[in-house]
């Protein structure tokens, strides 16, 4: 009895001893430490002129490698590190690449590309996207073809396809936006629908100028556009189709006046507001159908709808409240709840396409700002501010924002700027004449 | 008794009394002052209380005289040829044009100032001594950068060239007997600690919001391992076996390599801080989309004994928070990072060269996203 308790004794003792420190366990694996804090700069990325793989194909290697450039260093992400730094330059799509070289100029990204023409006439763009540092590819390389007109749409897919392999967001370079194109003096401006690539670049112009037109919308296809006009004295909502150029007046009550239209994401409903004995509120209406239906019924202004990409929910600026703010409130009806509660007016609001954001005009303090805050009113955030900025609108991967932006006095001008969603970037977009009222379209087919 | 009597009699009654109760019969004094008033009407002393209520605007304006000048008036320039404004113009309270160049005429460049060659003379170091720092320091006014790093950095010098470490130019000296390799002088680009809207960039718009203090250095926060590695999946029961045959005298025959203790001391503090800072300084997450920057990952490489990273050993080990693309894109960034600022090899102890030769690093963005 007495020697098996000592055994037991013994063998306790012995695993006491032997089994080893928890800290020492720790220091056998491997050294462990934790980054938390890091830079926010734009990637360096060399762009070299694409091969051109044939005679025929020298004409657009380079046109679609400076294209594919300034759309990425055009999203303030990305740095283009000239042609003048290049050691070796790319003189065949399928030799291996020298990283060696690259990195020595510290080219993070490398896009190395070719274009060719095929027996049809039809141009063939292909390339290879590298990570520099780690000597490897970034997933596969693509190859578009496409009509020679359309050789600026196969360089933005070609950089869409960089940007989204790189930061993983959503594409948007391969999209449209509609403006309203101003020309002339302030007190006798034309205004006339046009739209153009995302870089301001191909406008066509849709209507003459011969009457006022407002507020272009996207359809969710991307193939027409709503807009509010003043062509029969009053505004009435018109949808146009902007391949055919075919018009159509949605809605004309006498005596209303019907504006602000924006799509659902169905687009087969338009919500917009119209003013009836004096009381603006919100309406929908079946573009098959003609069916109206009221939304709101406040004696306050309602108006600036706009969907969620779900198609259940909308918001919108009242000042039911005594002075302009932002509501929800469901599709199917229902009491709205106010979002907005900062100082200062808020309006023109925009569901981001993400679902999680409301881009809105404030004005505080004499000056216009474009701000962004989540569905709940939580982290506003106000990325501009100047004399008048309004009526944002979403690029297709909810990324950017672009707005208008109109100068001060009697000489002054609307024109379109865009900016991050961080607050960065803040640019001008680049147009011919003066523009306003921009929306962006879906990602085009 | 006689007339004098009773005279002389009534005269001392006469003046006890008067002691007596004579005072009561003074005047009294007036209860209170009387001073000269003035009558007013209503309206004046509505003027007179008017600091606590509003004042009431009025409709009729009076022009103001304008100021006596002895000097004659300036000339004024024509009218420009200017359009009156629109009435269709927002009614906001206009600004100044912050473009507009102030108007300089008024100055004049200040004295020169009276320059000594000599240097001050430094009097002696003050013992060290304990201060009291204030309790409310001044709210630091946020500066604009295209770059966002964990310390602020000034603009570099126009002659020096952008790099991730600062260093001085050196000039090879030809006199002397090693002459040393030439170097320009290169700094790190100008950075600010976060990002600063244009609304935020505003005079008039004070910050919302203190700076953020610096997270602490931590310890690598446990995160889910969806490759963990082998080394760690050792059993509580495995190692009291293992450390019970040991304790009997019985040896293992399959100790793995990698089991083995370390040698030499552990990384101080200091060591482990030096690496954290060199690699954070390549970690750019400035590419990375909204969902990669919610998305922690893990990441296992090996080293050189020179300190470089092997490049073919970078590995994700674990992520947590995003999806599997989300991870992709941070792990790519995070691999940038260790590739980039260990080329040259990091600062890291040759003769520690078992505790680090195998290094898992935690790439937390938290902090970043916030920025």
């Amino acid at each position: 009895m007495m020697a098996g308790f000592m055994t037991l004794f013994a063998a306790l003792t012995a695993v006491a001893l032997a089994v080893p420190d928890p800290t020492e366990a720790q220091e056998r694996g491997p050294l462990r430490i934790e980054i938390t804090e890091g830079v926010i700069e734009p990637m360096p990325v060399a762009v070299p002129d694409f091969v051109a793989q044939g005679g025929a194909a020298r004409e657009w290697a380079s046109r679609i490698a400076r294209v594919v450039a300034d759309d990425l260093a055009g999203t303030g992400l990305f740095r283009e590190i000239p042609s003048e730094a290049f050691i070796s330059p790319i003189t065949s799509f399928s030799s291996p690449v020298q990283f060696a070289d690259w990195k020595a100029i510290n080219a993070q990204a490398l896009i190395s590309g070719a274009v060719g023409m095929e027996g049809d006439g039809k141009l063939v763009v292909k390339f290879r996207l590298y990570d520099v540092f780690a000597g490897q590819e970034l997933g596969d390389g693509l190859r578009f073809s496409g009509t020679t007109e359309g050789w600026r749409r196969m360089a933005h897919k070609v950089a869409d396809a960089v940007y989204s392999r790189i930061t993983g967001e959503g594409p948007y370079f391969d999209s449209r936006v509609a403006f309203v194109a101003e020309t002339g003096p302030k007190d006798a401006r034309r205004k006339r629908l046009a739209i153009m690539d995302y870089d301001g670049a191909n406008v066509q112009y849709l209507t003459d100028g011969n009457s006022i037109v407002l507020a272009p919308r996207f359809s969710p296809d991307g193939q027409s556009v709503l807009f509010t006009s003043y062509r029969s004295g009053f505004p009435r909502i018109y949808l146009l189709n902007t391949n055919s150029l075919q018009l159509r007046a949605l809605e004309e009550q006498p005596g209303s006046m019907s504006f602000a239209p924006r799509f659902a994401p169905d687009g087969r409903t338009v919500v917009y507001s119209m003013t009836r004995g004096g009381n603006t509120d919100i309406y929908t209406l079946n573009i098959d159908t003609g069916q109206t239906r009221r939304l709101t019924s406040s004696p306050s202004i309602e108006t600036a709808p706009s969907f969620s990409p779900d198609g259940n929910r909308i918001v919108f600026e009242s000042d039911r409240s005594g002075s302009q703010q932002l509501y929800v409130m469901p599709v199917a009806g229902g009491v709205p709840e106010r979002i907005s509660f900062g100082q200062g007016r808020y309006g023109t609001p925009v569901w981001s396409p993400r679902g999680d954001l409301v881009a809105f005009t404030k004005q505080s303090k004499g000056r216009f700002h474009i701000g962004v805050m989540r569905l709940d009113g939580s982290e506003e955030r106000l990325l501009t501010a100047s004399f008048l900025d309004e009526g944002p609108t979403w690029s297709p991967n909810g990324r950017v924002i672009m707005f208008t932006r109109e100068t001060q006095g009697a000489g002054g001008q609307a024109s379109l700027y865009s900016v991050d969603i961080t607050g960065r970037n803040l640019k001008r977009v680049r147009t011919d004449t003066g523009a306003s009222d921009p929306s962006w379209s879906p990602l085009l087919k | 008794m006689n007339a004098g009597h009773y005279i002389s009699g009534a005269g001392h009654l006469g003046l006890i009394g008067w002691l007596l109760w004579g005072a009561n019969f003074a005047p009294a004094s007036d209860p209170f002052e009387v001073s000269e008033v003035s009558v007013i009407s209503a309206e004046e002393y509505a003027a007179l209380t008017a600091p606590d209520t509003m004042p009431e605007a009025s409709s009729q304006a009076v022009a103001p005289t304008p100021p006596d000048t002895s000097e004659e008036a300036p000339e004024i320039p024509a009218a420009p040829d200017e359009e009156p404004p629109d009435s269709t113009d927002p009614t906001v309270t206009r600004q100044d044009d912050p473009d507009q160049a102030p108007d300089v005429s008024g100055l004049r460049p200040p004295d020169p100032a009276q320059a000594d060659d000599t240097s001050p003379e430094m009097g002696a170091a003050p013992a060290e001594s304990a201060t009291l720092a204030p309790e409310n320091s001044e709210r630091p006014t946020p500066r604009p950068a295209p770059r966002v790093a964990p310390e602020p950095v000034a603009p570099p010098e126009s002659d020096s060239q952008v790099d991730e470490v600062r260093q001085e130019e050196r000039v090879p000296d030809e006199g002397g007997e090693t002459p040393a390799e030439p170097q320009e002088a290169t700094a790190p680009e100008e950075a600010a600690t976060e990002i600063v809207t244009e609304a935020e960039e505003s005079p008039e718009v004070a910050p919302s919001a203190s700076l953020r203090p610096r997270a602490r250095p931590r310890g690598a926060t446990a995160v889910a391992n969806t490759n963990p590695p082998e080394e760690n999946t050792e059993t509580d029961a495995d190692a009291i076996n293992s450390a019970l045959e040991e304790a009997l005298g019985e040896t293992r025959q399959t100790a793995a390599p990698q089991d083995a203790a370390p040698a030499g001391p552990p990384l101080s503090q200091g060591e482990r801080d030096a690496l954290r800072v060199a690699v954070q300084r390549c970690w750019n997450v400035g590419s990375l989309s909204s969902a990669a920057l919610a998305t922690t990952v893990i990441v296992g490489v090996s080293m050189e004994r020179d300190g470089r990273p092997d490049v073919a050993s970078v590995r994700l080990i674990g992520s947590d928070g995003g999806s599997d693309a989300a991870a992709r894109q941070a792990f790519e960034a995070a691999r940038r990072a260790i590739i980039r600022c260990g080329a040259s090899g990091f600062d890291l102890p040759e003769e520690k060269y078992d505790r680090w030769q195998d290094i898992e690093m935690t790439f937390n963005p938290e902090n970043m996203r916030i920025k």
